[in-house]
């Protein structure tokens, strides 16, 4: 194997690359770029060996540049040398593009001298129609490929030589005639050439001559539908006169039996191309001629789906103005060339492909949505001022628990969330409609939630407020996975997993539902009563705790306004003993005695003991963090 | 430089695909994140690798006939240097996915491009792309062997071993050495404490009988129109493969190829790295050069150091002045049978004894042969079994004349088509030759066993051979159009 060489060859241009003429002299020079010559043809290398020394000489380092383009080829190398690397029918077609790429600067550079030129180019295009040979024999895909790669190579360097760039026009001409299945290849040439070389009219003139070629010629069924394919190309192309292609389609649906055969996907072929004349800028001469077709589909043609867009298309042409029409189908058109087409209702017709695309839920790749915590607005515990209070805390208790018995009272935890778009979202993201949340759970604590709709989330509107039922079945924190649904302004549907929701124990608390007639004696009484239950030395499942920490009298006096203000049973005013009572749905109670004295004590009692972990870290936090902001 | 990742994929024309082995290394990897930046484009999943070099090996969903990705007619540098776009999660580009196939094999490997992405460097400014194809080489010698047709069990095993020989020659991705080819055959033991280093390329020592073997094949190419229009083709290149068994940690052994006194200069030389000096004149002789007239006709030696493996010591390209067959095909289309006539005539200077000689006349794009009414001067003629392909068994010897014959007629009226070839129609057609001449070279060039010399104090055994064999020996129906096969023509 001779293949290490590859790399000492390869070291020692690098070192040429590097040293220039300090360390290579002119005759070393010739003699690397002649044994590179020899190395990318050498009978005994793999070709990957001899496309990478092809390459080589591509971006061989030269002692001198003249030029400083990416493909400027060395001087030394004369279309003398590198005749040993033309193309030839026997190369893979990697090597056979290679080559010809190779050749076609070689000519190129050579092209100011007349009498070279004829010779070397007109290789150059014989190898390419005996390619053309090869592929109207039947040549496998792989020569199709190499032959269609080949053409637009050839062309983009030598479409100014008239002579070989129309005889070659004429030879594909006739090539799609003979086989008509290759039609994807045409367009795709001419795309090319049209999008490369926008200095030069050839695609535009192909895909004329493909057009009469077309029409002139005679119709078979099974070329029909690349005919429609090519034709509907060409009529997006405003310089070329439509007439032919609208006495083509009303020649093949009057005179063939392709209505009665009502053939769907053929009929759509057909639908495309005259939704492309309706755009088309010289449409004022086909106005009747292209009425007459549609309406001739509208009434005959034996596929209900084709006639019905037919007849759209028909009343859109007789009913609209030039310029309403053009705004109506244009749609699908214009900005961002190829890809970024708006999927409008007539698209469907047009674009079957896209119909699938349509229809899919597509997965977004990042985050857009999430769910924000709405900050709180304070609603001030409106005290009854009719007091009808229970006196006796037993009787407190009766009456607050006969209010259970009604199913469903209270047992519903409402959290407010605002959606808004999360920062990583495109802006092709900035309007979304009909978003629709789906939650679901990580674990058993609460009941499933439901389905939530949102009409729309503009990035520059307030965001909408989405509000959470949590039904809990035991009051423990969790976090919920969310994921949403939604329609973009593309017209796709669009999945998206949202940032997961974390509802933490204190969002979990709710104000003692007390009968409502209650005042703050009632509530009193019910605190003792539930005080008195818990200290109880019984097994109810109950418990008491006690937590200290040290705080200011102020930073207490903070935390109790900010915390626990909607869950105060006691009066705002009483200093001595603060007393709170958190519900939890479904129906546990936490109670708090706050007694200030060296230290803060926290008297805790609560009617299920599983509480007690969360409520510690809970109270560990609250005084941690007005610690923090208070020294 | 090193590899970020390799994988090797077996399939049969795009389908049954299936991924044989695939490596990673984290390191480099990390690497080519620090190295790109925010360009960076993470390697994705092995399934998806392989779509990718389907679709850009044109491989990818072979039952459909278009596909835009796979198809498109927009030339852009491919082999050996593949690019992926990778579609999710961030688009990017995978550059220089570099891949080479043998058979159902390819291997692929993605080398660390330690320039900046934009804009994209040459390939050739890239050390690590000539490193990396040395490498995927290297592994494929050592899968498949050099023989032409792989072995499945082989492969399987060997496939098996990779591992740890990749822990050898690639450790943390940087290649150091490409896998010998298969086990050591040869007794060696490891380095003993000398006075001497051993190299690191040498793993052992041979100890026992000295032994060297220097084979010369010669092959001959040749393209024959029979058509003044176009100028007959041949070329010939020899290759000289060497097996020392020599005692010693580096032992000196030289090779020297003399040419007869009207022979024509050896050209295109390529030397393995072993090889210690050489003449410059002996390197600069080459056959796209017009000018040479220095004739350097030899004695070219070749002084080196061998490896333990049979390796290839060197190969060269000579200029012969004819052809050793020339033949000539003709075909005249007949009302419903093909008149054929052809002429071979080997040359006085080929030694006439063969280890075989055979003629094929595959007939493409007609039906199967009907009546095969043909006569030959001289060996015997066989149809094939599927009835499109005429064999021409000529034995050892051509006739005293050196000049053999065949003649007569063919219909096509068998029942069912026979193969079809897109550039073989109408006319177009060829034979093939297939002949192998032992002990004997066209450039006349040899290797005395007397001029093997070892530097060494015990005896050795020198074996040397030479032979001389076909390949892509076209002769081509001279009434029909032949393909142009050589630019060397139009000059």
């Amino acid at each position: 194997c001779l293949s290490p060489q590859v790399c000492l060859f390869h070291s020692t241009l690098l070192m040429k690359s590097a040293f220039t003429d300090s360390l290579f002299s002119a005759e070393d020079e010739a003699f690397l770029l002649q044994r590179l010559v020899v190395l990318s043809q050498h009978p005994l290398l793999s070709p990957p060996e001899k496309l990478f020394y092809i390459d080589c000489i591509l971006s061989f380092p030269e002692n001198r540049p003249i030029g400083c383009g990416d493909d400027a080829l060395p001087v030394l190398l004369t279309p003398r040398l590198a005749s040993v690397l033309v193309p030839t029918v026997f190369n893979d077609s990697a090597t056979l593009l290679a080559r010809l790429h190779l050749l076609c600067l070689v000519y190129l550079e050579e092209e100011d001298e007349e009498e070279e030129e004829g010779r070397g180019l007109g290789y150059l295009y014989d190898h390419l129609t005996s390619l053309l040979r090869i592929v109207d024999n039947g040549g496998s895909r792989e020569i199709v490929v190499t032959f269609f790669r080949a053409a637009f190579l050839f062309l983009s360097y030598f479409f100014p030589v008239e002579r070989f760039s129309h005889s070659l026009m004429e030879e594909l001409c006739s090539l799609y005639l003979r086989h008509t299945h290759l039609a994807p290849h045409f367009i795709n040439l001419a795309d090319h050439i049209q999008e490369q070389l926008s200095e030069s009219n050839w695609a535009t003139e192909f895909l004329m001559a493909l057009q009469g070629a077309i029409t002139d010629a005679e119709l078979t069924s099974k070329d029909l539908r690349w005919h429609l394919k090519i034709l509907a190309r060409v009529a997006e192309e405003g310089e070329i006169k439509q007439q032919s292609t609208v006495d083509f389609l009303s020649h093949i649906i009057t005179s063939s039996s392709l209505c009665v055969k009502g053939d769907w996907r053929l009929g759509n072929f057909l639908l495309g191309v005259c939704r492309r004349l309706l755009v088309h800028p010289g449409f004022d001469e086909l106005l009747i001629p292209l009425a007459d077709v549609l309406q001739h589909l509208a009434s005959r043609y034996g596929d209900t789906d084709i006639r019905d867009h037919a007849r759209l298309y028909y009343t859109l042409l007789t009913t609209l103005s030039k310029d309403k029409l053009a705004g109506v189908l244009s749609q699908g058109y214009g900005e961002g060339g190829g890809q970024a087409k708006k999927r409008t209702f007539s698209c469907i017709v047009a674009e079957s492909e896209g119909l699938t695309s349509l229809l899919t839920v597509h997965r977004a790749k990042k985050i857009i949505l999430k769910l924000v915590e709405e900050p709180q607005t304070e609603t001030g515990s409106g005290l009854n001022l009719n007091e009808d209070n229970p006196e006796e805390a037993s009787v407190a208790l009766e009456q607050y628990r006969a209010q259970f018995d009604v199913p469903g009272f209270a047992s519903e935890i409402p959290l407010n969330y605002q959606l808004t778009h999360s920062e990583s979202a495109d802006s092709c993201f900035d309007q979304l409609f009909s978003i629709r949340l789906h939650f679901s759970l990580t674990d058993d604590h609460y009941e499933l939630l439901g389905d939530i709709s949102v009409p729309c989330v503009f990035r520059e509107r307030p965001p909408p407020s989405v509000k959470l039922r949590l039904k809990p079945r035991r009051p423990q924190p969790t976090s919920l996975h969310a994921s949403a649904i939604f329609t973009a302004q593309d017209g796709f549907s669009w999945l998206t997993d949202l940032p997961d929701v974390h509802v933490a124990f204190q969002q979990t608390f709710l104000p003692l539902p007390a009968p409502e007639t209650w005042g703050r004696g009632g509530r009193l009484s019910l605190f003792d009563g539930f005080w008195d239950e818990m200290s109880r030395e019984e097994p109810t499942g109950g418990a008491t705790s006690l937590f200290c920490c040290q705080l200011q009298e102020e930073a207490l006096k903070t935390l109790v306004e900010k915390h626990f203000l909607p869950y105060l049973v006691s009066d705002p005013s009483d200093k001595e003993e603060i007393k709170v009572l958190f519900f939890l749905p479904p129906q546990s109670h936490l109670l708090l005695r706050i007694r200030s004295e060296e230290t803060v004590h926290f008297n805790v009692a609560t009617d299920n003991w599983q509480l007690l972990p969360h409520i510690n870290s809970y109270l560990l936090t609250l005084t941690s963090s007005q610690e923090d902001t208070h020294t | 430089m090193s590899v970020r990742a390799l994988w090797i994929i077996s399939h049969e024309k795009g389908e049954h695909l299936s991924l044989r082995f695939a490596k990673r290394f984290a390191t480099v990897e990390h690497r080519a994140k620090i190295l790109a930046g925010s360009s960076y484009t993470a390697v994705p999943e092995d399934n998806t690798v392989l779509q990718l070099l389907l679709t850009e090996l044109g491989l990818s969903e072979p039952d459909k006939p278009f596909v835009a990705l796979r198809d498109d007619c927009l030339y852009r540098q491919r082999s050996p240097a593949l690019e992926l776009r990778v579609d999710s999660p961030g688009k990017g580009m995978l550059w220089p996915v570099l891949a080479i196939s043998h058979g159902p094999i390819t291997l692929a490997c993605l080398p660390l491009v330690d320039a900046p992405a934009e804009p994209r460097p040459a390939l050739a400014s890239l050390l690590s792309v000539s490193q990396g194809l040395t490498l995927l080489a290297g592994l494929q010698t050592f899968l498949l062997g050099s023989g032409s047709k792989p072995d499945s069990e082989v492969l399987a095993s060997r496939l098996a071993m990779l591992p740890s020989v990749l822990l050898q020659v690639c450790p943390l991705g940087t290649p150091l050495d490409v896998p010998l080819p298969g086990a050591p055959s040869t007794p060696t033991v490891p380095t003993p404490a000398e006075n001497q280093k051993q190299p690191a390329w040498k793993t052992g020592l041979h100890r026992g009988r000295a032994a060297v073997n220097v084979a010369l094949i010669e092959t001959v190419r040749s393209m024959q129109y029979g058509n003044r229009s176009r100028q007959d083709l041949w070329d010939v290149y020899g290759t000289v493969t060497c097996k020392c068994e020599v005692e010693g940690v580096l032992p000196n052994v030289m090779v020297t190829l003399t040419l007869p006194p009207n022979g024509s200069p050896l050209q295109d030389i390529l030397v393995h790295p072993c090889v210690t000096s050489l003449d410059s004149s002996i390197l600069t002789a080459s056959s796209v050069d017009n000018f040479d007239g220095s004739a350097f006709s030899g004695p070219y030696k070749f002084p080196f150091s061998p490896p333990l493996e049979p390796f290839r010591l060197c190969s060269y390209t000579s200029q012969v002045p004819v052809p050793p067959i020339l033949g000539s095909y003709q075909l005249k289309e007949e009302e419903t049978q093909l008149r054929v006539s052809v002429t071979l005539k080997l040359h006085e200077s080929v030694k006439n004894s063969f280890e075989y000689c055979e003629a094929h006349l595959p007939f493409f794009n007609r039906d199967q042969f009907g009546v095969v009414d043909v006569k030959v001067s001289s060996g015997q003629l066989d149809v094939s079994k599927e009835k499109n392909l005429l064999v021409w068994g000529l034995g050892q010897k051509f006739p005293k004349s050196r000049e053999v014959t065949m003649e007569g007629k063919i219909s096509f009226s068998g029942p069912t088509p026979g193969p079809t070839d897109p550039l073989c129609t109408e006319l177009t057609a060829y034979i093939k030759l297939y002949f192998k001449v032992p002990d004997m070279t066209l450039s006349g060039c040899s290797v005395d066993q007397h001029s093997v010399q070892v530097y060494s104090s015990s005896k050795q055994r020198i074996i040397t051979s030479r032979e001389l064999q076909s390949k892509e020996y076209f002769i081509w129906n001279s009434t029909g159009s032949a393909p142009v096969s050589s630019g060397q023509m139009m000059l």
